[in-house]
């Protein structure tokens, strides 16, 4: 009642005639809709579908983010896929949203198609490009689950930009309380600072329990310069529902390696206020609804919102898809026509689908179940997903797991909880399963399995799942833990110490190359998923892609130095790195090459000769190493020396012996070079840290 | 939504504007979502969009002739009333319009009415009943029929009534098909042959059916009205009901009500008693919704008490009678109501207070839920529970219902007012009848079988 009069308030301003050309930004809402989330936390099912059109209370994904879009007026709607284009056009294309069915009530609902997006960061960068959207829009995912009503964040934010065009974006998030949650993201916790007055967005971070630091850090600014008076919150539900200006775009396309929305792109333009200018802001609503089904955890929990009735009006029994016909009956058992469940079946908290059967004796209790599903007698369901034909024999005991389309379960089966079962799989009579098995017909490239008989019986065709990338995710990524259906940390290894050794390790230099590859490893990956807790993450990364940079520079006989000098001191402004963390690279670089021009392959030189080569050969180096490497007095000269003697002594394939007169080819042409004096190498001669190394 | 209304979320003020020039399916589909959305609800709105809905159907929807207006009309209203299943009002717009077009079809056939003509106080667009039809048809068979072919009046008036002058012609059974091809969601199959003897014949010349499709709109239109000068109407009676230095409970006073209250408050000193539901745990926009209704009351010099619902039956002695809306009457005379109403209902029986409803005359409904669940609508649990409650939102098997609306059963009910007058229970069933048509009295029923 209420919020319909707020409706009519600003329909009253913002309304105008049919949208002219000139005026099409300002009476028209555009969205854009990012139906691939470059995630593989829905495997193995999103191996054969999209995330998108998962199921979730028997209606798939898109379907909520069309509602919810058609519910705030959006009237221009583009698409971004990724994985299984095809089945989301098609889908799409056949669905009443298709703007060829009559029934669309957008006018436009196009399909992007990029054709080597990785990233979120890609693809917007791709919009950029495309300038396909005027004014102002909505940015959200496939799998957006939400009842919100925008017309006043719109409001508020359209008022905000005509204060200013720095005010670029706004965030829409809801407050799920200090109290643990169930739709709240487990495992990684956002973190927003927000300014009470304004709600600007001052800083965004994410934590998670693996992470070795147990604080934030706030950039002394805040408090400073932008902010008398904000909060830290991070009892948010951040569905990833941004109202953004065409400017967002540009920021997107102007820093070229962000990929992430929130943990790249956020955490880096509000960190760059300065640099940037722009301001971004917050609203958090205290009413309405909003989750995005991001991983299983999720899915479980808005099912289950769902069926309690907070998602309101996106609820089973109001069939928002044509041609359902869900009925709510007491129990909170929302069934449909054609379902058919014996009087002697104990069903409650359940949703049960077209054509579904349930035997006699069954025990149905907070389940979803498909259309079309036989499920035999004296079957126990506890908390399932089961999704469409599924057919479970009689006798079997499954809890809190999913059983996706077309699944067999034999007779007398137990499937304990947190059991993934993907497309087609059969499991044949009598099997136990372990918890939190992962079934699949289907290895993680896409190929048939070879059936494990031993494990899930002879009739079976699939065998357990296994990801390869589980093995490349190293222990302290948080992604891991929202892999399974049930959050749990209990079988994870937290002790910090490991993860600070680990750290340490790495400042102290003891990369031998072995330990060097793991830790670049891991460094990429942290950049990806953890950079913005862990600021050891960002140190790593600035040695090993220095080093090697200096290295490919050095190696490359032709190219001007300069260029990679510069590259050099970007990427220490971008890490922001110390001086002695710089003077290490750039000694471990030099020291690096020259010893890689001992060795056979590239040319075997004599020691003096290849000191002499390592640091002549290019024009400028020599220059670059007196400037940047040492630029100082005797304690940095001392530092530089002993930089270059750890990093030969770690050189691969130099024996000792050959290493020392090396060190010493190098001294003397640095010394001659006028790069170091005499007091710097006397210095290093009687550092005790020398003859530990 | 459509271009028109586009920018922000859609209302019923946007659909109505986004109508003109829109294509049909889009019209229906539009509003179909707005139901189930929400976006659009309320009795009155509800009757309003179906209302102009169906018109658009009436107007767009390709027919040559009576029987597939008939069929469009029922299955367009068909849907919209499922769309909503406990907002009776829809199908009761929907049932209207097809006694409407069943009743101008007759006359521009030039026959007789087969009906005998209602009584004086009907309102302008008032439906002529059938005296036999309803001895056989009333009460409606909506109970226990299950689905099936809708009710052939053939079947329920034996040879009198059908027998229209034109015989019945190979060239009119082919007509029907031809003409539906163009609109594919529209299709006659099934029905043609089975509603004909009523409808047949009415000679299908594009002149005919110009007027036919005129007459309608303007009793569509005259529903329209009427639904619009409701309040007005029943405000009217409003002296009759009120007399000095009653007591009046109101629970939740919609639009009628207050119409009605303040009415008499031109003429007469009473006391109102405002009972009202704890405010919802997120205010919007007004803080009181009833605040401007006070104001008004207390300038005309009516004193007002506020009460919340727990505080009523306190006051229940003091009370000489209680006055309350209706989203709608079904036909057993069971009202639904604003949850917490019944609770004020059954104290008021207990102290033998009578209860007056009122409620406009196309909030009766001729048919009777199975279930209370049927017709009652669940709110969102947000509008008293915080979802931020994590312990209470998380525990599993908890479950927080607020019903938006309930029933008040019949026997406590003492007078319905409605714009046509007031009225007792024995009468609302002539009421009905007066108004519905008994081959649409299982409208629901009307295409169970349908995609």
């Amino acid at each position: 009642m209420s919020h319909k009069g707020k409706n009519s308030a600003v329909s009253g301003k913002g309304k105008k005639p049919k949208p002219g050309g000139e005026s099409k930004s300002e009476d028209v809402l555009q969205a854009v809709v990012l139906a691939d989330s470059f995630q593989d936390r829905f495997r193995p099912f999103t191996l054969e579908k999209p995330r998108c059109l998962l199921p979730l209370a028997n209606t798939p994904l898109i379907e909520y983010t069309f509602e919810f879009l058609a519910m705030n007026g959006v009237s221009e709607v583009y698409i971004y896929c990724g994985a299984h284009t095809d089945q989301v056009e098609d889908y799409v294309n056949r669905s009443r949203w298709s703007t060829a069915s009559r029934s669309c009530p957008f006018s436009v609902l196009q399909f992007v198609r990029v054709s080597d997006a990785r990233s979120v960061g890609d693809v917007l960068r791709d919009m950029d490009k495309r300038s396909l959207v005027g004014g102002d829009f909505l940015l959200v995912h496939g799998d957006l689950v939400s009842n919100m009503l925008l017309d006043g964040v719109l409001a508020a934010h359209r008022k905000r930009r005509e204060e200013s065009a720095a005010n670029i974006m706004t965030l829409v998030l809801s407050s799920a309380g200090a109290h643990e949650h169930r739709t709240k993201t487990h495992g990684i916790t956002p973190v927003f600072a927000v300014d009470s007055r304004n709600k600007r967005c001052l800083h965004y971070d994410e934590i998670n329990p693996l992470q070795s630091e147990h604080y934030l850090s706030l950039d002394p600014a805040i408090p400073d310069e932008l902010s008398t008076d904000f909060e830290v919150r991070a009892d948010l539900i951040d569905a990833h529902v941004d109202i953004c200006t065409p400017e967002v775009l540009a920021l997107w396309s102007e820093s070229f390696d962000y990929e992430l929305p929130r943990r790249n792109f956020l955490h880096g333009v509000l960190k760059d206020w300065e640099l940037n200018g722009k301001m971004i802001y917050a609203d958090i609503l205290e009413d309405g609804y909003a989750a995005r089904a991001s991983n299983l955890q999720m899915y479980d929990a808005i099912s289950r919102d769902m069926l309690e009735g907070w998602t309101t009006p996106f609820v089973p029994q109001a069939n928002v898809v044509p041609r359902q016909s869900y009925t709510y009956y007491d129990g909170a058992v929302v069934a449909e026509n054609g379902s058919s469940v014996p009087t002697d079946a104990d069903v409650s908290n359940s949703v049960i689908g077209n054509g579904s059967s349930i035997g006699s004796g069954s025990k149905v209790s907070g389940s979803f179940i498909g259309k079309h599903c036989k499920i035999g007698a004296n079957v126990t369901l506890d908390n399932c997903f089961v999704w469409d034909d599924v057919t479970i024999e009689d006798g079997a005991r499954i809890s809190r797991s999913i059983l996706a389309d077309s699944a067999v379960v034999g007779k007398d089966c137990s499937i304990p909880t947190g059991s993934l079962v993907s497309f087609g799989s059969q499991i044949s009579d009598g099997i136990t399963l372990a918890e939190g098995a992962v079934i699949s017909t289907l290895t993680a490239d896409g190929q048939p399995v070879t059936k494990d008989t031993k494990l899930l019986g002879a009739t079976t065709n699939a065998a357990p799942f296994v990801d390869p990338e589980d093995e490349e995710v190293d222990e302290e990524d948080p992604s891991r833990l929202q892999k399974s259906l049930i959050y749990s940390l209990a079988n994870l290894n937290l002790s910090t110490s490991t993860i600070s050794t680990f750290a340490s390790d790495v400042e102290s230099d003891s990369d031998d190359e072995g330990g060097f590859l793991a830790a670049d490893a891991t460094s990429s990956r942290s950049r990806l998923s953890s950079f913005a807790s862990d600021d050891s993450g960002g140190r790593i990364s600035f040695h090993n892609d220095a080093v090697h940079g200096l290295l490919d520079a050095l190696r490359d006989e032709t190219g001007d130095f300069d260029s990679a000098k510069l590259e050099f001191m970007g990427l220490r402004l971008a890490t922001d790195a110390s001086d002695t963390m710089m003077r290490k690279a750039i000694a471990t670089a030099f020291a690096r090459r020259a010893a890689e021009l001992l060795t056979p392959e590239h040319g075997g030189l004599e020691p003096g000769k290849a000191a002499e080569k390592a640091l002549r050969a290019r024009k400028g180096a020599t220059k670059f190493i007196d400037e940047v490497g040492v630029g100082g007095e005797e304690p940095e000269q001392v530092e530089f020396v002993l930089a270059v003697q750890r990093a030969l002594l770690h050189a691969k394939g130099v024996e000792t012996p050959r290493a020392g007169i090396l060190l010493a080819a190098l001294l003397q042409q640095l010394y001659s070079l006028d790069i170091l004096e005499e007091e710097g190498i006397l210095g290093w001669w009687n550092d005790e840290r020398a003859l530990l190394s | 939504m459509a271009p028109a209304a586009a920018g922000y979320a859609p209302n019923l003020e946007k659909y109505l504007k986004s109508l003109k020039g829109q294509h049909l399916e889009l019209t229906i589909e539009n509003l179909v979502s707005l139901l189930k959305r929400g976006q659009i609800s309320g009795a009155e709105d509800c009757a309003v969009a179906t209302a102009h809905c169906l018109l658009q159907v009436v107007a767009k929807s390709k027919w040559q002739d009576v029987d597939t207006l008939i069929y469009n009309v029922s299955r367009t209203g068909n849907r919209l009333a499922r769309a909503l299943p406990h907002e009776l009002v829809i199908s009761n717009v929907a049932r209207r319009v097809l006694g409407l077009i069943r009743d101008e079809a007759a006359e521009t056939r030039n026959e007789p009415p087969s009906e005998t003509p209602s009584e004086g106080q009907m309102t302008p667009s008032d439906a002529p009943t059938n005296a036999t039809a309803l001895s056989q048809q009333w009460p409606p068979s909506t109970g226990s029929n299950g689905p099936k072919p809708p009710p052939r009046p053939a079947m329920m008036r034996p040879g009198t009534t059908v027998g229209p002058g034109i015989p019945r012609t190979l060239s009119h059974l082919l007509s029907a098909s031809p003409a539906m091809e163009g609109d594919g969601h529209l299709s006659p199959a099934g029905t043609s042959g089975t509603s004909t003897p009523l409808q047949r014949g009415g000679g299908t010349s594009s002149s005919q059916v110009h007027a036919l499709k005129s007459e309608v709109i303007d009793g569509i239109e005259e529903i329209m009205d009427e639904i619009s000068q409701v309040d007005d109407q029943i405000g009217a009676l409003a002296d009759i009901h009120i007399r000095p230095g009653d007591h009046i409970l109101v629970h939740q006073p919609s639009r009628t009500v207050s119409r009605f209250i303040l009415r008499a408050a031109v003429k007469r000193k009473f006391t109102v008693l405002i009972a009202s539901q704890p405010p919802p745990r997120v205010k919007k926009g007004e803080e009181d919704p009833y605040a401007s209704f006070r104001k008004k009351l207390s300038s005309a010099g009516v004193s007002v008490i506020n009460i919340t619902c727990g505080g009523v039956m306190a006051y229940m002695s003091l009370v000489n009678k209680v006055i309350m809306g209706a989203s709608a009457v079904v036909a057993g005379g069971g009202v639904i109501s604003d949850a917490g109403a019944a609770a004020i209902a059954r104290a008021a029986k207990e102290y033998g207070i009578p209860i007056v409803v009122l409620a406009g005359i196309y909030k009766f409904s001729p048919s009777n839920p199975y279930r209370d669940d049927d017709v009652v609508q669940w709110a969102n649990p947000m509008t008293y529970v915080s979802f931020a409650e994590g312990q209470l939102v998380s525990t599993n098997g908890c479950l927080v219902k607020t019903a938006v609306n309930e029933v008040i059963s019949a026997q406590l009910i003492d007078t319905y007012v409605t714009n046509l007058g007031t009225h007792s229970r024995a009468h609302l069933s002539g009421l009905i009848a007066d108004h519905y048509k008994p081959e649409d009295m299982d409208l629901h029923l009307w295409e169970m079988n349908d995609p």
